[in-house]
């Protein structure tokens, strides 16, 4: 069966230590726009640690990649914690690729 | 004996036409057998080459970009053209931008043709009434499975 793909689905759950940020779908350069603005009032409210689950996440390029580095900064320069889970292998590629993964897995959360 | 094959497809130089270009090339190079991760690998760099001609070819005039997508023998040769105004393709060739370096250090941007290069066998760049992006990838894996 066909199953139109969400272009970009995005969902915030709070839990007792943290704010995990579900992305999925396609972060490309069209998702940009709304991933950045949506990730800046992430950014503006960020008290505690920030988890970003992208198990659901198909498929990510350069601009993304872009995003989730100036997120990684701006969360470092505000001393909240951040991580990026559930990295499916295609995507871990580019990330290993490009050198930013130790900016987004914790030692703990390498699984 | 090499059997030449051509698929073409304009799209609007606009953010929401990209993913066109990599159902198309998903389709392509599926018939070719290409494995999941080298479909995985040329729809980044694809998407990367139009990226730069939707931001860079034509400011904020309209005018469209042309994929071809030309299969010689087990490889595939994905050229992304516009016709637009010729763009310095600005980003740096140097290998891993953030490797060995510390989060204050690293830039937010500067990825594309990087990319383009590691994911794909040979990437071209000529500029000639617009910017032509070419990318090519030989299938490796010679898996005749029924």
């Amino acid at each position: 069966m066909y199953m139109p793909m969400e272009k970009l689905s995005l969902r915030t759950e709070h839990t007792e230590d943290r704010t995990i940020v579900h992305i999925g779908g396609e972060f490309d350069l069209e998702a940009a726009s709304r991933m950045r603005a949506a990730l800046n009032s992430l950014i503006e409210q960020a008290d505690r640690r920030i988890t970003l689950d992208i198990q659901q996440l198909k498929y990510i390029d350069s601009t993304g990649i872009g995003i989730l580095i100036s997120l990684a900064k701006a969360l470092h320069a505000r001393n909240v914690s951040f991580d990026v889970v559930h990295i499916p292998s295609h995507i871990r590629k580019l990330f290993d690729m490009t050198g930013i993964t130790p900016f987004l897995m914790k030692p703990e959360s390498s699984i | 004996m090499v059997n030449e094959r051509v698929v073409t497809l304009s799209i609007p130089a606009l953010p929401e036409y990209v993913d066109l270009v990599r159902l198309t090339l998903y389709g392509i190079a599926t018939k070719l057998k290409f494995t999941f991760e080298e479909i995985e690998d040329m729809k980044v760099a694809v998407s990367e080459a139009c990226n730069n001609a939707v931001l860079h070819a034509y400011g904020d005039l309209s005018g469209n970009i042309e994929v071809t997508f030309q299969t010689l023998g087990e490889e595939l040769v994905i050229t992304v053209k516009d016709f637009g105004k010729s763009f310095v393709v600005d980003e740096s060739k140097e290998a891993p931008v953030m490797h060995g370096k510390e989060i204050d250090e690293i830039q937010s941007g500067g990825l594309g043709l990087y990319l383009m290069q590691a994911l794909m066998d040979r990437v071209e760049v000529k500029q000639d009434g617009g910017t032509a992006v070419t990318l090519s990838k030989k299938r490796l894996a010679s898996e005749e499975t029924a």
